[in-house]
């Protein structure tokens, strides 16, 4: 599939800002299974200074300062991705989770410099006992690791709601797992903690999902959000997506913009602004299929 | 190896040998546990003689006078140690003990060749965890202690590190075991604090003790700060001539901000805070009155993770926001580099000596204290099956934890650590307890006998490091107690190395506690430090404008309650009321008792508002955070200035207020005379200057309109209000006649010549505006002139006669007119300056 993304941030500042900084990460990552083309930013005021460099996880990390007076911000990203169908990961071939988890703990270099990372607590992610005792129904003795993953990913999808009113960014994870209520972000963090705590390495992925429009009715611009999933490592296979918002394996319908250890190494905007006032942020995304007729108001 | 001191056989001819001498009778070490002063046998060693048959001649009287002596210059110089939750809160002195930790040439050299080595590979193992990973993908280091460790900022990974330097400075605090061998228990290396409290230790004890100092040939400190300074400054991107460096602290409220102060001071950097900083285009600039300047090198005492809320904590606002991008671009150096905390954890211990073989191809000299990282099986299990013998700690420093003393735990939470131990092992450590040495300290006046940790430092140099020869000693607060911390509530002491020959002597400083040269970067003004002149300059204004009005209506309920002196203090009440000091019952007929009362509570009570003891308040902590613009002379009359808090104000005696109130009015003018005299005619002085002028200002015309205005009552008052001004004698020396509102208007508004005078302000305050910077913003300078130049046209059409005639006609009558077109000028001029050089944008993380 080739979607045509576009990504606008809009901020307004009640009070006058007079210098801002921001981080973007809005450029799609290349993978074996995802190009890019026609990638695009603007932002507006025209930026002061604006350099892209690669992050420690290997994300397109962009970093632009907006000097002089401003009251508004906006930051655009359009890109061109292609992503390509992959065949799903065999449930036989995948090994017992207990070897992964044992294989991870005898920390052989090569492992532990391809998904370390992943096993430990994060900023956003503190590994408490409570993870451990929901996840342990999904991992009997023996089960394939991606069996087990896949059970995990089938009952949060079953005992969460998704609920958007239910939490904001600042929510701790131990709220969402006592009210069982939450968004994608809240999803992902949580099955990458139940899955660290079995031991497992897990990461946080940021990226876009297509969407249908309702049916008999034209897709509406800026209708789609960001959209956030997991993968789990599986050595000798490599990194397996999970996507418990929707419970499944995503294919060709998500596309990958960057990962982390949890969200805080991804947020796709962050800024410092320099002025007291509020401000307020407007986000619209599109994900449009290239072949697709297209409708704007 | 380093080994134990030879334990000399004492046969001495020496009077000290033998039994313990007399200041030191009764000073019994304990058996098992290695003492500084004394062998096994309760010989002094040898290395000791000189200094204990020293302290002996002086005697214990002596010693204790020059103690007491110590101590006043400690709070002279306001050496302070913040200790989080304590109630004495901000101003805990500091504690230094009479009794320096003495150590001989040889053993030294064993600990400095250790040092250097260590700083030596630490600095390697923190290039390479940044850098390549090497360590971790030969499997020299175990993945998890980078992977799990808080202290791994990876958005500093890769950043260029300007001569490879990442530890500017160590500090490692050693502990010496019963066999006499000292271990290295702790590593400091993202921000080591104690370099500039030790410095302070040696110039108070090299003043309380100076023949015994010179007698012993110490080691001096001086050059060791020499090349700090000389190594921060090389490591400037750009500017190599004359680099401007600056001294990043986290601000007052930090436990160890009197050093970031005193450090600044003593190397001529300027003393910023996050707020201060700014960065443009990846280059960090200072915000100062007139305007940005570069900075290229930044000595930080802020945490890593707090010094950029865009990369790294977004909660920090203790930091610059794209400092971490400044550093990759390579335009400014931090010392020491970002993200240096990672190796301050115990977990690194147990793998030094692997690692020195490795990156240095050396045996590791300087031991660490026997640690197991529970991140690996065998180590774990050791740790959980001998927890009575052993410490647990955090294994990364940035997790926060306290120490578990396995010995001292009950069954039921030795189970719970385990536990936790099990749970995520690579958290956790175990260490062997090493029982400290002891030593004597000198306290009510006798020796008494105290464990110790010493931490020592090493600085990066040319190629190498360089250590101090010395250190900060710190003192554990008991006999038994096995924790040593200043913020446990320990004390210190100095740490002479003595050495073979001659000292040569090196000083940064000249007698005054200047540094020798102050490079133009000192003279920079952060905007931050000119708001905060200005409000001392207005508080301590305020302060001896409250002083003495509370003075001139106390007098006179001391002194006569007869009739005419009633009406006198009732005129006196009511003009209180009016500056809204007194409640309004006072504007009536008061009992002269429940008035007295009143006053006291106005000079003593400091939650009351607009009360002396209120206003000190400000006034001290507005100082403590400019207290680099001042000399230790200024500063010590500011730090001396205190009302005490009674009880029970309303019975102290009216004498000993007012006794008190004088006192203070002197001290006031004793720092009055010393920012005339010593300050230098800077910006600095300027915006203190202005503060003080536009607060005396504004004293007086709330003083005449509340008392010069007011009908009926202007001729009571008269007399006090120039008492009040300070210039009861210069009216009467000039004008022979009894007292007349005309000439008092004269005298007060209009001479230009009174420095008591309202005039006077105003001519000041216009030669400040015509010196202000004019770049910072639009109509900066000029607004203020405009202001300041309308109230000289309203003095000047002043019709004094006249307006003395109208001002019996009530509170609306000429002069108040003009006492209140005059104050809202002020008040205007004060809102000018904010708009122009105060208003300060915060940093918002969204």
């Amino acid at each position: 599939m080739i979607y045509e993304l576009s990504h606008t941030t809009t901020y307004n500042y009640s009070d006058t800002v007079s210098l801002s900084h921001h981080l973007l990460r809005l450029q799609p990552r290349e993978l074996t299974r995802q190009h890019c083309q026609d990638v695009d930013l603007k932002v507006d005021p025209a930026p002061g200074s604006l350099r892209t460099q690669t992050d420690y996880f290997g994300n397109q990390l962009t970093f632009v300062t907006v000097k002089g007076a401003h009251k508004r911000l906006t930051v655009a990203a359009t890109s061109r991705v292609e992503v390509l169908a992959t065949p799903p990961p065999s449930v036989e071939a995948s090994p017992a989770w207990s070897l992964v988890r044992q294989q991870m703990l005898d920390q052989d270099p090569e492992l532990a410099m391809e998904a370390g990372e992943f096993l430990y607590d994060s900023p956003q992610i503190s590994l408490i006992p409570a993870f451990q005792e929901y996840a342990q129904a999904s991992f009997p003795a023996g089960r394939p690791v991606l069996a087990a993953a896949l059970d995990l990913t089938n009952r949060i999808y079953r005992d969460f709601k998704f609920d958007p009113k239910a939490t904001t960014v600042a929510t701790p994870l131990t709220e969402v797992l006592k009210h069982r209520r939450g968004v994608c972000q809240d999803f992902a963090h949580l099955e990458i903690a139940f899955l660290r705590s079995m031991g497992i390495p897990a990461r946080y992925v940021s990226g876009y999902l297509e969407t249908d429009p309702p049916p008999g009715k034209a897709r509406l611009a800026g209708a789609d959000a960001s959209h956030a999933w997991l993968a789990f490592f599986c050595p000798g296979t490599g990194w397996i997506d999970l996507d418990p918002t929707n419970n499944l394996i995503p294919t060709n319908r998500h596309i990958t913009l960057a990962w982390g250890r949890d969200y805080g190494d991804v947020s796709p905007i962050r800024g410092v602004i320099l002025g007291s006032g509020e401000h307020s942020l407007k986000v619209a995304v599109d994900v449009i299929p290239a072949d697709e007729p297209r409708f704007r108001f | 190896m380093m080994n134990a001191p030879t334990q000399t056989q004492s046969q001495s001819q020496s009077d000290e040998a033998g039994d313990m001498p007399g200041i030191f009778s009764g000073y019994v070490p304990r058996a098992g546990v290695y003492d500084e002063l004394t062998t096994a046998g309760g010989e002094v060693r040898p290395h000791w003689r000189k200094l204990v048959g020293a302290l002996d001649r002086l005697g214990r009287e002596e010693l204790t006078l020059r103690w007491d002596n110590a101590r006043r210059i400690i709070r002279e110089h306001g050496v302070t140690y913040n200790i989080y939750g304590d109630p004495q809160g901000m101003d805990r002195p500091w504690e230094l003990d009479m009794v320096p930790l003495a150590i001989p040439p040889l053993e030294w050299q064993a600990i400095e060749a250790g040092l250097i080595q260590r700083a030596r590979l630490l600095n390697l193992l923190l290039a390479d965890v940044y850098g390549e990973q090497r360590l971790i993908r030969e499997g020299d280091l175990p993945a998890p202690l980078v992977q799990a460790n808080p202290g791994f900022l990876r958005p500093c990974h890769g950043l260029p590190v300007r001569g490879n330097i990442h530890l500017h400075l160590h500090a490692a605090d050693l502990a010496r075991a019963a066999n006499g061998q000292w271990w290295v228990i702790a590593d400091r290396t993202q921000a080591p604090s104690g370099a500039g409290y030790a410095l302070e230790n040696r110039i108070v004890l090299s003043r309380i003790l100076p023949d015994e100092f010179r007698d012993c040939q110490v080691q001096r400190l001086a050059s060791f700060f020499r090349v700090a300074r000389e190594t921060l400054r090389g490591l400037a991107p750009q500017n190599p001539e004359n680099p401007s460096v600056v001294l990043l602290t986290p601000g007052p409220h930090n436990e160890t901000y009197f050093e970031h102060d005193y450090l600044a001071r003593y190397l001529g950097f300027t003393l910023v805070e996050g707020g201060d900083l700014t960065v443009r285009d990846q280059k960090v600039y200072i915000k100062t009155l007139e305007g940005l300047r570069r900075v290229d090198v930044i000595l930080r005492r802020v945490d890593d993770n707090f010094c950029d809320p865009l990369e790294l904590r977004g909660d920090s606002f203790l930091g610059v926001a794209g400092l971490v991008q400044a550093v990759r671009a390579g335009n400014v150096t931090v010392a020491n580099a970002l993200g240096t905390g990672l190796i301050e954890g115990a977990a690194f211990l147990p793998f030094l000596p692997g690692l020195c073989r490795r990156l240095l191809g050396e045996e590791l000299k300087l031991p660490s204290a026997a640690t197991w990282w529970c991140g690996q099986p065998k180590e774990r299990e050791y740790v959980i099956n001998n927890l009575e013998k052993l410490v647990v700690k955090p294994a990364f420093r940035a997790g926060g934890q306290e120490p578990f003393f396995g010995a001292a735990m009950t069954r039921a939470n030795r189970a719970k650590l385990i536990e936790a131990i099990r749970e995520r092992p690579y958290n956790f450590v175990g260490q062997e307890r090493v029982a400290l040495s002891t030593a004597p300290v000198w306290l009510n006046s006798k020796a008494e006998l105290r464990p110790l940790v010493l931490r020592a430092y090493a600085t990066a140099a040319a190629d190498s490091f360089v250590v101090m020869p010395g250190g900060l000693t710190r003192i554990s607060p008991a006999t038994e107690d096995p924790i040593v911390s200043m913020q446990s509530g320990g004390g210190s002491k100095d740490t002479w190395v003595l050495s073979d020959g001659p000292v040569t002597k090196v000083s940064l400083l000249s007698s005054s506690g200047q540094p020798m040269s102050l490079g133009p970067s000192a003279a920079e003004l952060p905007s931050r430090v000119a708001d905060n002149l200005f409000w001392l300059g207005r508080y301590v204004e305020r302060l001896e404008g409250t002083l003495r009005l509370l003075r001139c209506i106390l007098l006179r309920l001391a002194g006569e309650a007869g009739a005419d002196g009633s009406a006198e203090i009732s005129a006196l009440a009511h003009a209180l009321v009016r500056r809204s000091l007194l409640p309004d019952r006072f504007a009536g007929r008061v009992s002269l008792k429940d008035l007295e009362q009143e006053l006291l509570l106005l000079i003593y009570k400091p939650e009351r508002f607009g009360s002396a003891r209120q206003i000190l308040g400000s006034v001290r902590s507005i100082a403590s955070v400019v207290r680099d613009r001042f000399s230790f002379d200024t500063w010590s009359i500011l730090n001396k200035m205190n009302i005490d808090a009674r009880s029970r104000p309303r019975r102290i005696p009216v004498a000993d207020a007012l006794a008190l109130l004088n006192t203070l009015i002197l001290d006031l003018a004793a720092f009055n005379g010393m920012e005339m005299e010593n300050m230098t005619r800077g910006l600095g002085w300027r915006f203190l200057d202005l503060g003080r002028r536009l607060e005396r200002g504004m004293q007086q015309l709330g003083l005449f309109r509340a008392t010069l205005s007011t009908s009926g009552k202007a001729g009571l008052l008269l007399e006090p209000v120039l008492e009040i001004c300070d210039s009861l004698m210069t009216y009467r020396r000039r004008y022979f006649s009894g007292v007349q509102l005309t000439s008092v208007l004269e005298l007060l508004v209009l001479d230009v010549g009174n420095p008591r005078g309202f005039a006077f302000q105003v001519a000041a305050l216009a030669e400040h505006a015509r010196h202000l910077p004019r770049e910072t913003a639009a109509g900066a300078g000029n607004d203020e002139l405009r202001q300041v130049v309308a109230m000289q046209k309203l003095l000047q059409s002043a019709d004094m006669p006249r307006l003395a005639g109208t001002a019996e006609q009530g509170p609306d009558d000429a002069l108040d007119t003009l006492l209140s077109d005059l104050m809202v000028e002020l008040g205007m001029l004060s809102n000018h300056l904010t708009h122009h050089y105060f208003s300060h944008t915060v940093a918002t993380v969204s």
